[in-house]
């Protein structure tokens, strides 16, 4: 309740800015210990930037550079890195840059659907690498990346023609009795991964599979008082949800179930107002994670003088909407200023 | 990064920092560089192993190194020792991703590994299944300890029910869904909170239930409805109880568990009248009670308006989630009606 009468700090775009342009600058330890999220790192970046229309703000050339020099020659697909092995959590950030970059014919696009394709099992199960353990968010990725592709139908052609609906069938098989999904058939329901099944299902036109009014009931139980919301019940709340779960609310058509504008404060509260960024939560340290997925939010949210995203992609609405790939989403209208009247 | 509050350092001290960082930072990029050349060259040897424990001490996300980890294995130590050699190095890996795992719980990569470990180890000696029966049992007990120090680690509980899942035919106590019941019970005793807990209790049941007559099956049920109704009056305000009451009742209940239900819960609601999971339990019950088949015309009419009135209540305490309330509180076709205009409006923004 304090949250929502005490003003919120408004939304430091030009600090944010700096702050994703300075990432790469600051070489300390930790900078080491993460290379296996950068080519991620790259992404939500440039996805953040997008969204606060400033996509120009890193060099174009350079950064299609490093995403071809991610490419793992073996496995046909990108890594993390440059010298770290191929693996589906890099594959899709590479496709995702490119795409935005508007440079996806400059990589093989044969050989990563080849790669893709691989990671489907019989029982529908999709795999991140060859070491082959599966997850819901992996049927997520290779559903993004073969639509952004252009190349579902090679899906389709899988296992007899029956390759989409056994993809399909394994993620229903993670709902719970709330409606929710978890990692995998018996797992419990967790916010991160009801965006990547209902996103997967969005995208393979299966969205009827959806109790919306269940999931609606337990994603907008997700919000607690001081307006952030959880990824589980009775779980603190974490500025990263403020994507998960309301990428979902939106999806599904119930983004009015919860309250925006307390979770506007809650984001904007979670801004670092002297070196940029946003962290999980109020006076934590800020990473390019939790940076993205709030301004993401708020965009989702309405807040005045972002670009629309899309749900169920987490790219900029106006390049899906161009490639053809655009599906029904509710978000709120973007307002004039916020707070809307005072 | 979650959870690690922000601190600010002066000037002096980010260069002090940096400087001190500096031996550590060139001895970590010298010790990558050496296991990726190693990797490249195809060197999948002891020593090469050796360099990528090192590299995975200081940093176990590196999922590159537990992939070159593991074809060294495949490739150059497996072919090259007897199936006692395997199972030596099998455990020499489990030992070192529990290690990990006291530190970094919830790091996806390590969890693998374990697990491909557990897949590649070999039966037993002369015909049995005697490894894997060592190894089964030292992973019930890992998760189980894991899970003491962190409930709802759901890392831990997907791990736990891959175990169980893989048990090794000849494992011995042989292992039943009433051991699960009772492991459950005891984390959920321990905190109904523990939602994680409740949550294994509805795919344990429903599985059991599977086999049973309608009659066994309705006297298992209330005794679960005996566990959740002290849940519920301990804590009305924590959402696993109810959720996992929701999940109890289900879609078609028999009417005297219905109405039973709706009395006691009713009974909550008058102990405290403004606990808005019982509202909210409320609402729901008493339109499924207005919707059943059995229920006579004016019943049904009456708990309709009681439970419009409940929501509207509840669109007042629980403001954030008005619009949900509204929602419920309407007719089917109003709804559609809104979520037009909104649709409309998205695409007028579109335009
Ligand atoms: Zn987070």
């Amino acid at each position: 309740m304090a949250s929502s009468s005490t003003i919120a700090p408004k939304l430091d775009i030009d600090l944010h800015v700096k702050y994703i342009q300075n990432l790469d600058k600051k070489k300390d330890y930790t900078y080491h210990l993460t290379e296996h999220l950068r080519l991620n790192g790259v992404y939500w970046g440039l996805t953040a930037l997008w969204i606060m229309g400033r996509q120009d703000a890193l060099d174009r050339e350079e950064m299609i550079k490093y995403v071809l020099s991610c490419w793992d020659e073996v496995a046909g697909t990108f890594g993390a890195h440059p010298g770290h092995d191929g693996h589906i959590l890099g594959t899709l950030s590479g496709i995702q840059i490119l795409i935005m970059q508007d440079a996806i014919d400059r990589v093989d696009v044969d050989r990563i659907t080849k790669f893709l394709l691989a990671r489907v099992a019989p029982n529908g199960s999709v795999s991140g690498d060859e070491f082959g353990e599966s997850d819901t968010r992996f049927s997520y990725i290779m559903a993004s990346a073969l639509s952004l592709l252009g190349r579902l139908d090679d899906l389709d052609a899988l296992y007899d023609g029956k390759g989409r609906d056994l993809v399909v069938q394994n993620i229903v098989d993670s709902m719970n009795f709330d409606g929710a999904f978890g990692t995998e058939p018996g797992a419990e329901s967790h916010g991160g991964q009801v965006w990547v099944a209902v996103g997967a299902l969005a995208l393979l036109d299966r969205l009827h599979m959806v109790d919306n009014e269940l999931l609606g009931w337990w994603l907008s139980e997700r919000q607690l008082p001081n307006g952030g919301l959880n990824g589980r019940p009775e779980k603190l709340e974490d500025v990263c949800y403020s994507w998960w779960d309301l990428a979902s609310l939106s999806i599904i058509g119930k983004i009015r179930w919860i309250n925006g504008d307390k979770l506007i404060n809650f984001i904007l509260d979670a801004q670092d107002l002297e070196d940029g960024g946003i962290a999980d939560r109020k006076g934590d340290w800020v990473d390019v994670f939790h940076t993205v997925f709030g301004v993401a939010g708020l965009s989702l949210l309405g807040y005045p003088g972002l670009q629309d995203i899309d749900p169920l992609y987490c790219m900029p609405a106006d390049i899906i909407e161009k490639r053809g790939l655009k599906k029904p989403y509710f978000a709120r209208p973007r307002m004039e200023q916020y707070p809307e009247s005072s | 990064m979650h959870g690690i509050k922000r601190s600010r350092l002066s000037a002096q001290a980010e260069e002090a920092k940096r400087i001190k960082e500096q031996a550590k930072i060139e001895a970590y990029v010298g010790l990558q560089d050496d296991v990726l050349a190693r990797k490249r060259s195809k060197d999948y040897t002891t020593e090469a192993l050796k360099k990528t424990t090192d590299l995975l001490d200081l940093n176990p996300e590196f999922y590159t190194i537990w992939n070159y980890r593991r074809h060294i294995f495949l490739r150059g130590l497996f072919p090259n020792t007897n199936l006692q050699g395997i199972v030596k190095l099998l455990s020499t890996d489990l030992r070192l991703t529990m290690a990990y795992l006291q530190v970094h719980p919830k790091v996806y990569w390590i969890w693998n590994h374990r697990k491909w470990c557990l897949e590649n180890c070999p039966d037993g000696p002369e015909g049995t299944e005697g490894w894997k029966n060592e190894f089964w049992k030292m992973e019930l007990l890992v998760v189980e300890k894991l899970l003491d120090s962190d409930a709802r680690n759901f890392h831990a509980w997907a791990y736990r029910r891959y175990i169980l899942a893989s048990l090794p035919k000849s494992y011995t106590p042989q292992r039943s869904a009433q051991d699960e019941l009772r492991y459950t019970r005891k984390k959920i005793e321990s905190n109904f909170s523990n939602f994680s807990a409740w949550h294994c209790r509805t795919k344990i049941l429903a599985g059991v239930w599977e086999g049973l007559s309608e009659a066994q099956v309705q006297s298992q049920k209330d005794q679960e409805f005996e566990l959740v109704r002290q849940a519920l009056w301990t804590d009305p305000e924590d959402q696993s109880g109810w959720l996992y009451h929701r999940w109890l009742i289900g879609s078609q209940p028999p009417e005297p568990t219905l109405r039973r239900e709706l009395e006691s819960i009713k009974e909550l609601n008058e102990a405290e009248p403004d606990s808005k999971w019982c509202l909210n339990a409320l609402a729901h019950y008493l339109l499924l009670f207005a919707g059943s088949p059995w229920t006579e015309t004016e019943e049904a009419d009456n708990a309709r308006k009681e439970a419009k009135e409940i929501l509207r209540r509840l669109a007042e305490i629980d403001s954030d989630r008005k619009e949900r309330y509204q929602d419920l509180g309407k007719p089917p076709q109003v709804i559609r009606a809104v979520l037009m205009i909104l649709s409309f409006s998205t695409i007028i923004k579109l335009c």
